[in-house]
């Protein structure tokens, strides 16, 4: 703190020992001779100048106001005691010596106001560095920045800070008191306290300031005071008194630093956290409690700064929040109520989050809108800590506070997790953007049209049959309206199959009409660039991008099977075998000229008159499974065409068309009739070539289909057949298989090939039935009765089924006699013969009414029937309804014997039902519905069976 | 082209693209084209100890001709359909 090497301790040791008493004139006072010897030159450096504000600051420019004074005039004790270190007579004397001159000014205008003149100062004596230096230090101006001097500063306004906490929990109370009132009035009245406290507030600070002008003042008066005491003992030198100037000097340059660092300190205290302080004892001294109220002031600024402070983070973080969302919505197209909700469960969130952080105000509920609506901050904050207040006061345990906290901190975290997930993905895109607009939009259209172009064929429908047919069979399984061709068709001839219809995607639906437009476009400019070079254009772009078929690619495998198309005569076969093997191909090719052979031989036959020339009848072998299947193949391409050909049927008004369609049609039926070989003649071989081709699968799949374009006379036809040699099936005649209970792999086919004749052929035979007449029955009955083994046949499921078919037709013709028209009516003569034919199959089938049951089929082939098994309910099913409608046909005298003969079984199936031997109640309720479907059809129940 | 007819309805089904290279993904079939190049979503791959590098991939794009096999859902291929298609296709050797 020395001033140019001076030490500026000389001062204070001159006042300490003043004190002492000692007097200075004992001393040798230091004699500073300029241009002498040992004058370092130094007082020529020294800049005068910059005293233009030394009135003003010592209070020279005018009469000084008394508004500052605020603590009154009485005289502390406190005060007294440090008043004491200063002699205060020495003092007024002094000060009110004329001889002192300029600096006693001041002193002159105060005194003359009655308030002795420490009376200010000894407010601040105490805590003043000032007045604290001589007992702490020895050295006096060093103090002024030093740690203790602020520590000393600080201290009670510690105290009073703490002290300050309790009023704030009054002011508190009183807030709450106001609260229970009206709002409006509270808010009011908030202000005003408010202003109040601002107003304190500045009044605080003017105090300061002029208590800081009165340091000074005593500063000067205690130099002063040295000087005068100096030059009344001694005629003070020039050198003196520059010396003097220059301590002053120096002490005024501390005293701008030390107000600077006043002002630092201030605003670092307020910044300060507010630890709890050492409590200070609460002295009623009305000075005390000014104090008390001003530092009260100053710490619900502080208070108030700091969440202000807090608020404008929070506020910005929602406003920043607040923005992200914004851009979110802008971005992902969130719904826009869901983000108002998210907002609102934000805003929520942060308004618990404002009041967990003022944690004076304890937490209470606030409504979700509350922060919707601007609210300047200031008013804000107060209008919250009231509010919540007063929430506080209406209701709101520490427990529901605890929940709220939770589901504020859950909706918190939450907010967080969708924010960072939505700044990974916008990082993410915005990671991805580098590569925007690497190709223009023209660029990709190109490449649309040349890849969509490789798309356009001729038959849209065919090329893309499978996703059209496929898609067209879900719609009507969806009960859809159907039949609607996904096809982009352009102009005459060619178009793009769309495959399966998009699931109500308007982008993709826009996409496509684009690629509609596109392509209809590339197609138009390809169709006249070929009118222009007269040549395929689109060969140009064939392959620009690769190719599709994969035979070109050159890394493919070698093809080890060399297949020439054109080894096989039959075109039909050749796709066939094309892709087994080339000798299959030769034996192919080879095996018509055999036919050939025979049918030469047949001629030559015929023509020596052999005793079989009536009939076209060569005894043939079988198909074999080969032919059967080759066959059906054609069959299958037949009917395809004959489908794609019904599909494009045209409107019967147009006739020219019609008539040329129809032509077709009619060729491709005829062409299936004679493919399915119905009409070779039954003894052509066993199995018959027909009856061959049914027992494939897909033999027995395409009949259905077969069946849609062949007219009624030809099925009618089909059907003879089909009973004439209905034993020659391959589910008949495998179906003894069936009535074991090993679970083998033919076991399994034969179960497979059954389920689709049922679902298949018989469907068909049921079709055409249906609409038979009386006699029609009875004649197929008798065919099958005479060209089988009926006995044998009754105790297969195929064969039991097709008879069962007749007989419901017939029960359904006896029921709707009267609703009949004449020429459906049956003749009596009719009526008679189905009695004959009936009575025939009656006489037939009774030896082996119970073999009818697999059951009993397995018991006589030695299996062991496990007691109760549901399997065996559902194989003897199929019996017992054939024997319910048998049982409906029969003559009264017939019914004993059908009763007789099955009673056993009847009697097994109602005892083991209900004397409980059955433990699973489906399968009592099954065996019971099985014999009641037999005993109904005659009159009678199970509930009649007493066992 | 019966193949990408096929594909075209198994779209948005979980198919399994086996490649050449010997990995397996499963995934969902979000499109093909006609050189029935793959594009799969949210995708698994058999193995995936053996193909860590995997691991993060959720979706991707199969050049076709890398592809081996691709096993499809049996609930969602019509095989009569498919046969008949293969047929008419069959019947038209100009497509082949």
């Amino acid at each position: 703190m020395s001033f140019f090497g001076f030490d500026d301790n000389n001062l204070e040791n001159d006042r300490q020992r003043f004190l002492r008493g000692e007097q200075p004139n004992n001393q040798p006072i230091p004699e500073y001779t300029w241009g002498a010897e040992g004058y370092d030159g130094l007082g020529d450096a020294l800049q005068e100048g910059g005293d233009d504000l030394n009135d003003e600051t010592f209070g020279g420019s005018g009469p000084v106001g008394k508004d500052f004074d605020f603590s009154g005039t009485s005289g502390q004790p406190e005060y007294q005691s440090a008043e004491n270190q200063h002699p205060a007579p020495h003092n007024e004397l002094k000060y009110h010596d004329p001889l002192l001159g300029p600096p006693s000014q001041h002193q002159q205008q105060s005194a003359p106001k009655g308030i002795p003149p420490n009376s200010l100062e000894s407010l601040w004596d105490d805590k003043s560095p000032f007045s604290a230096l001589p007992r702490t230090s020895s050295r006096a101006s060093p103090g002024y920045g030093s740690p203790i001097g602020y520590n000393r500063l600080e201290s009670p306004s510690q105290g009073m800070n703490r002290n300050g906490m309790r009023n704030a929990g009054d002011l508190d109370g009183e807030i709450r008191i106001l609260a229970q009132q009206n709002r409006e009035r509270e808010m009011a009245a908030q202000r005003q306290i408010l202003l109040q406290q601002q107003q304190q507030q500045e009044e605080y600070l003017l105090r300061q300031q002029e208590q800081e002008l009165r340091l000074r003042e005593r500063e000067q008066q205690q130099q002063n005071y040295l000087q005068e005491q100096e030059r009344r003992r001694y005629l003070l030198q020039q050198e003196q008194m520059r010396q003097q100037e220059l301590q002053q000097r120096d002490l005024r340059h501390d005293l701008m630093r030390q107000r600077e660092r006043e002002l630092l300190q201030q605003q670092q205290y307020q910044q300060q956290t507010r630890t709890p302080p050492p409590r200070m004892l609460a002295s009623p001294s009305p000075r005390f409690l000014e104090h008390q109220r001003q530092m009260q002031i100053i710490q619900y600024q502080q208070e108030r700064q700091q969440a202000l402070r807090v608020q404008e983070l929070q506020e910005q973080v929602r406003m920043e929040n607040l923005e992200r969302q914004m851009r979110a919505q802008q971005i992902g197209g969130h719904q826009r109520q869901l983000s108002n909700h998210t907002m609102a469960e934000l805003q929520a969130a942060q308004a618990q989050l404002e009041r967990r952080q003022r944690s004076q105000s304890p937490a209470a509920r606030l409504p979700l809108g509350e922060g919707l609506h601007y609210v300047p901050q200031q008013p804000r904050t107060l209008a919250d800590i009231t509010q919540s207040d007063m929430l506080r006061d209406l209701g709101g345990t520490p427990a529901e506070q605890e929940t709220l906290r939770m589901e504020a901190m859950r909706k918190i975290v939450e907010a967080e997790k969708l924010e960072e997930k939505r700044r990974r993905r916008a990082a993410k895109i915005a990671h991805m953007s580098r590569y925007n607009d690497l190709m223009t939009q023209s660029d990709k259209d190109f490449i649309t049209r040349i890849q969509v172009s490789q798309l356009v064929t001729q038959d849209p429908y065919a090329d893309d049959f499978y996703a059209q047919a496929y898609s067209q069979i879900m719609r009507s399984r969806m009960g859809l309206p159907g039949h609607d061709e996904r096809v982009l068709k352009f102009g005459a001839g060619g178009g793009i199959g769309l495959g399966v219809a998009p699931k109500g995607n308007h982008r993709r639906q826009s996409a496509m009409q684009k690629m509609q437009q596109q392509v209809e476009r590339i197609v138009n400019n390809a169709r006249r660039r070929e009118e222009e070079k007269g040549m395929h254009s689109l060969h140009s772009l064939q392959g620009a991008l690769g190719k599709t078929s994969g035979r070109s690619y050159k890394a493919a495998p070698r093809q080890l099977l060399q297949v020439d198309p054109n080894a096989s005569t039959s075109p039909s076969l050749a796709h066939a075998t094309a892709h087994i093997s080339k000798q299959d191909a030769a034996d192919d090719a080879a095996r018509p000229k055999e036919d050939a052979g025979a049918e030469a031989a047949r001629l030559g036959r015929e023509a020596l008159g052999d005793a079989a020339h009536a009939t076209d009848f060569v005894n043939r072998d079988p198909l074999t499974q080969k032919e059967a299947l080759h066959t059906l193949e054609d069959i299958h391409d037949l009917v395809l065409r004959a489908e794609q050909l019904k599909q494009e049927e045209p409107p019967e008004e147009d006739e020219e068309q019609y008539v040329a369609w129809d032509i077709e049609y009619s060729a491709i039926v005829d062409k299936m009739w004679l493919t399915v070989k119905v009409m070779a003649p039954i003894a052509t071989s066993d199995p018959h070539p027909f009856i061959s081709l049914l027992m494939p699968m897909k033999g027995k799949r395409v009949l259905l289909r077969l069946a849609r374009h062949f007219t009624n006379q030809q099925m009618l036809t089909m059907l003879t057949l089909l009973v004439a040699c209905y034993s020659q099936l391959d589910v008949v005649r495998t179906s003894a298989i069936l009535d074991t209970l090993e679970d083998t792999k033919e076991r399994a086919e034969v179960e497979r090939q059954l389920h689709t004749f049922l679902a298949t052929v018989l469907q068909v035979i049921v079709s055409v039935v249906s609409n038979a007449s009386l006699r029609l029955i009875t004649g197929l009955l008798g065919l099958l009765l005479d060209k089988n083994d009926v006995p044998t046949l009754a105790q297969t499921e195929a064969g039991l089924s097709v008879i069962t078919v007749l007989l419901a037709r017939v029960e359904v013709i006896k029921q709707s006699l009267s609703t009949l028209t004449e020429e459906e009516m049956p003749t009596p003569d009719d009526a008679s013969q189905w009695q004959m034919m009936y009575d025939h199959m009656f006489e037939l089938l009774t030896p082996v009414f119970p073999l009818l049951f697999p059951s009993t089929r397995m018991l006589t082939r030695g299996y062991q029937l496990p007691p109760s098994n549901p399997v065996i309910d559902a194989l003897d099913r199929p019996a017992w309804q054939f024997l319910a409608t048998f049982a409906l046909h029969a003559a009264p005298e017939q019914q004993p014997i059908l009763v007789q003969s099955l009673r056993e079984k009847v009697l097994e199936n109602v005892i083991s039902a209900k004397k409980g031997w059955v433990a699973d109640e489906e399968e009592r309720a099954a065996k019971l519905a099985n014999v009641d479907l037999f005993l109904q059809a005659l009159g009678l129940s199970s509930a009649l069976i007493e066992p | 082209m019966l193949i990408f007819s096929v594909f075209k309805t198994l779209t948005d089904q979980q198919v399994t693209v086996e490649l050449k290279n010997d990995l397996s993904i499963t995934g969902v079939l979000k499109s093909v084209d006609q050189f029935l190049n793959i594009r799969l979503d949210n995708i698994q791959v058999l193995d995936a100890a053996r193909h860590p590098h995997m691991m993060a991939v959720k979706n991707c794009f199969i050049r076709g001709s890398v592809v081996r096999y691709v096993q499809l859902p049996a609930e969602h291929v019509d095989t009569q359909l498919l046969e008949d298609a293969t047929r008419r296709e069959a019947a038209n050797p100009s497509k082949r």
